[in-house]
């Protein structure tokens, strides 16, 4: 069996992909949990189960799906053992949310509170798509979708933001 | 394909418009103007999803460290001829001694959605003028119209990106002041053609669809670039 990530050198390579990695998978985390020390965790755990695992990678091109179903995994799993105190958008922006507090500009900073009031299920599959680079296809297999919900849930996610943008706009015209 | 067919699709997945999308779009400067729209839209979403990453890279880093008792230093030094190994491996090369510049000029592609829009519509002037200012070049109008234009961070350094439109389709030209070259290169991967040319103090990129013909647009950039001294 071919195992690319075997003995030192895979041992490096592994880590070497895991470090440019580690930042998306990050981001992607908090856009599953909406909470930072919630995706520090997850990313934290998943990294340390796929390091223990990483022998069993057979291609260097599965890395970064298989490390995203990890967090996937991972998170879900968090959210059995704990379940997460709501907490409405608002109480994310401000002082205690460094996501939504940096100097921005506003219109990121619109569009971010926007992305965190998406339901689940449009705020996942886009931020496979836009921010981890998968394909449709490549969604619908993560999700467990067929690629045409996939294409619904993305285009619906745009029309949400999209109206939200223009909302936001014609507030700020008036 | 009708509006309503186009819109669905160039909604879902704007980044990667199939021919159909494409050749609707050509035909229709509403949907065009769409397509175009939802792209913007895609780069606001990137910037808002993009939250800043805090200390948990090193912790995590730190963690796989620990684990596996890598020194950084010996992370580093096979960094990166293992992802050059990964790139290589995923394309077919026609052939060039620099082969690194082309991996790189094919991945910059892959964050410049831009390169696929057939659009009659030029760029903005004040930003094509900015663009190439930062880059220190002019651009003679013989070189056709000029659809985007960018200054884009490549290996370190600003360089333009333009779209150019052709008969052909849309063809994307980096200006690579800084990357001489003793020859040409060509290159070819499932989505892209390519070539790259020794020109001025550097070279530049011309890049287009798999099927494009390059030979043309690139003598006519060449000829129509001015480079203005360091």
């Amino acid at each position: 069996m071919n195992a690319p990530f075997a003995g030192k050198d895979g041992e490096t390579a592994f880590a070497r992909l895991c470090d440019e990695l580690q930042p998306d998978l990050f981001r992607f985390a908090f856009w599953l949990a909406r909470d930072r020390q919630v995706a520090e965790d997850v990313v934290q755990e998943s990294l340390l189960r796929a390091w223990r695992s990483r022998e069993s990678l057979a291609e260097i091109g599965t890395v970064k799906p298989w490390l995203l179903t990890i967090v996937r995994r991972e998170h879900a799993r968090l959210y059995e053992r704990k379940r997460f105190e709501t907490v409405p958008v608002d109480d994310l922006v401000g002082s205690e949310s460094p996501e939504l507090a940096v100097a921005e500009e506003q219109q990121t900073l619109d569009l971010r509170r926007a992305i965190l009031e998406l339901e689940d299920d449009y705020r996942e599959p886009l931020a496979l798509q836009v921010l981890m680079g998968l394909t449709t296809e490549e969604i619908a297999s993560q999700l467990g979708l067929t690629q045409a919900a996939v294409l619904t849930r993305l285009f619906r996610a745009r029309q949400k933001l999209r109206k939200r943008l223009v909302a936001g706009a014609n507030e700020e015209g008036n | 394909m009708d509006c309503l067919e186009f819109r669905r699709l160039a909604g879902a997945d704007p980044q990667h418009p199939d021919a159909a999308v494409l050749e609707h779009a050509a035909g229709c400067p509403r949907c065009a103007g769409y397509l175009r729209q939802t792209l913007e839209l895609d780069r606001h979403i990137l910037a808002a999803l993009s939250v800043p990453v805090p200390l948990v890279a090193g912790r995590a880093k730190s963690a796989a460290a620990s684990v596996s008792g890598l020194d950084r230093r010996r992370w580093y030094a096979l960094a990166a001829s293992i992802v050059a190994g990964v790139l290589v491996g995923s394309l077919l090369w026609v052939g060039g001694p620099r082969n690194s510049l082309a991996q790189d000029v094919l991945a910059h592609m892959d964050h410049e959605p831009e390169a696929f829009v057939v659009t009659t519509t030029p760029a903005d002037d004040a930003v094509l003028g900015r663009v190439l200012e930062r880059g220190g070049i002019r651009l003679r109008p013989e070189v056709g119209t000029v659809s985007y234009a960018n200054s884009c961070r490549f290996r370190g350094r600003t360089v333009p990106h333009l779209v150019v439109q052709t008969d052909g389709g849309p063809v994307t030209v980096m200006v690579l002041r800084n990357e001489p070259l003793d020859a040409p290169v060509r290159f070819a991967e499932d989505r892209f053609t390519g070539t790259i040319v020794p020109a001025g103090p550097g070279s530049i990129a011309v890049i287009g669809g798999s099927d494009a013909e390059l030979e043309q647009i690139t003598e006519r950039v060449l000829a129509a670039v001015d480079w203005r001294q360091d």
